[in-house]
């Protein structure tokens, strides 16, 4: 018997507003289709009658994990229109910022994973590290989700030298506990049977489609933005960049597990060398786009973030153009579906680690 | 670090130089959309040849071939989106299925018309449909 099975927009396995539409035969996905657009909210449109300042925290809010990806990517796209030098201090602040911001994105998508997976004390394993993270980020930036840390020209706020070894010895701390995390994903045998082999997405599939990030890595597809393509301070800290062959949903959890330890890595490295100096450009005056247009990337935690910017000297932008990593990796969650069963549908679509909020802008 | 090389092409060029970087392996960052201040279109096709993202841009064309049969899916989400959002038409693309936009916009003058009208005369026709509606602002 074939049925048509609709998941979502507002389900108990999604986090986020998608619908998918399964075509099945018995219990196996023949097809699917997915739609998006339940949480437009027009912020590219809304951007255009705001100025800089305005808009660093107006694209803080396109989305709720990878906030300062956004300003990031934003200012980095400005300063190269407007040809801004930006201080090595803030450089660091701001990688020290988007690592940390990893650092707690993977280990959420992780925990959430583990939930639906069916392991819940592991979730609880998980949370309690990133709780540590998030402590962090809330004693650098003063917030738990939109950090504000990003403004023209450099970072918003410092860290002083007490701040600097309490990190150091947060993330030390840290280590060994993500240690026994990364063990039980790899010999646990509940984590096996519900990933491995499902939502096998291949290695000419993952090119084709053009995937990016931890799910193409997982795909043994080696890209990484902040390798090939440096950026702010990104040239100066060395670290791997995880991938690994199975293509499956267990390679997404292992490669999202090896990239934390190179985000502790590339955090030590920050906060052990980090320059003296100020940490933006300073002067109150509010900037004007210059005339010109700029596209930047970014390696966000889910993979890469463009940004394009055109600017027609005025105070406001011309266009802003929001192009995030989901939007390359929704498109691919059919092709995962297909031949695997319903109860494995939601792990799968979890399993690109989607933000809707993010793609719909 | 990071470069932004910007090239001007014409309408006939975006096919084969899709074509020479799907073959390269190159990756499509994005297909970008805007009006510019004189009112013409420009869209431009972001490759990413690293370190250096090479945009190859067109202007003032409304009609444009599709890439979606090299890029598959990473061309076609963009390329549906230019043309809800842009009113530009791609040759040979598939516009049944929405993508963004709330099906009851498909068929209204909505689709087409985000990017093009300026935001206030979006908000003032958004609030006399309201008003007709019985809706309070």
């Amino acid at each position: 018997m074939s049925y048509i099975v609709p998941i979502g927009p507002y389900h108990p396995a999604l986090e986020e507003p998608i619908h998918t539409k399964l075509y099945t035969e018995g219990e196996v996905i023949k097809d699917a289709e997915v739609y998006v657009g339940y949480n437009h909210r027009g912020i590219e449109k809304l951007a255009e009658e705001k100025n800089v300042i305005q808009t660093l925290v107006l694209v803080e809010r396109v989305c709720g994990i990878c906030s300062h990806s956004h300003a990031f990517t934003y200012a980095l796209a400005v300063e190269k229109i407007n040809q801004v030098e930006v201080p090595k201090r803030g450089e660091y602040m701001r990688v020290i910022t988007a690592e940390l911001e990893r650092l707690h994105s993977h280990l959420l998508w992780a925990g959430i994973a583990c939930h639906i997976i069916g392991h819940d004390s592991l979730f609880m394993h998980i949370w309690d590290v990133r709780e540590v993270i998030m402590d962090m980020l809330e004693s650098l930036s003063g917030n738990r989700v939109n950090y504000g840390m990003v403004t023209i020209g450099g970072a918003r706020r410092d860290v002083s030298d007490d701040m600097r070894r309490e990190f150091l010895a947060n993330l030390k701390a840290c280590v060994p506990i993500v240690d026994r995390i990364v063990e039980i994903c790899l010999n646990d045998k509940t984590i096996a049977m519900r990933t491995q082999g499902v939502g096998v997405m291949k290695t000419e599939d993952a090119l084709r489609l053009g995937a990016v990030g931890p799910h193409a890595r997982a795909s043994n597809v080696d890209i990484d933005i902040r390798r090939d393509s440096p950026y702010s301070a990104y040239a100066d800290f060395e670290f791997k960049v995880p991938v690994w062959p199975s293509c499956d949903v267990f390679a997404r959890v292992v490669v999202r597990a090896l990239e934390c330890y190179e985000s502790v890595g590339i955090l030590i490295q920050a906060l052990e060398n980090l320059p003296e100096g100020p940490i933006n450009t300073g002067g109150r005056k509010l900037p004007k786009i210059m005339e010109g247009a700029c596209v930047t990337r970014h390696e966000a935690p889910r993979g890469q973030l463009s940004y394009k910017v055109v600017g027609n000297g005025s105070l406001t932008n011309h266009r802003v153009s929001i192009h995030v990593p989901s939007y390359k990796n929704t498109p691919t969650v059919p092709f995962m579906l297909r031949d695997n069963t319903i109860s494995d549908a939601g792990l799968i679509i979890a399993s690109i680690d989607p933000c809707f909020s993010c793609l719909d802008r | 670090m990071q470069e932004n090389k910007m090239i001007q092409i014409t309408k006939d060029e975006i096919v084969p130089i899709a074509l020479k970087m799907r073959h390269e392996g190159k990756f499509l960052v994005m297909i970008q959309g805007y009006l510019q201040t004189d009112g013409q279109t420009n869209i431009s096709y972001d490759y990413a040849v690293d370190p250096v993202i090479e945009s190859y841009y067109v202007v003032g064309e409304t009609d444009l071939p599709s890439i979606a049969d090299i890029y598959d899916e990473a061309a076609r989400w963009p390329e549906i989106e230019l043309h809800e959002l842009l009113n530009i038409n791609f040759e040979g693309l598939d516009v049944s299925r929405r993508l963004f936009l709330p099906e009851d916009m498909l068929v209204t003058e909505g689709k087409g018309q985000i990017l093009v009208m300026p935001l206030s005369e979006l908000r003032d026709n958004r609030l006399e449909q309201m008003r007709e509606e019985g809706i309070e602002e």
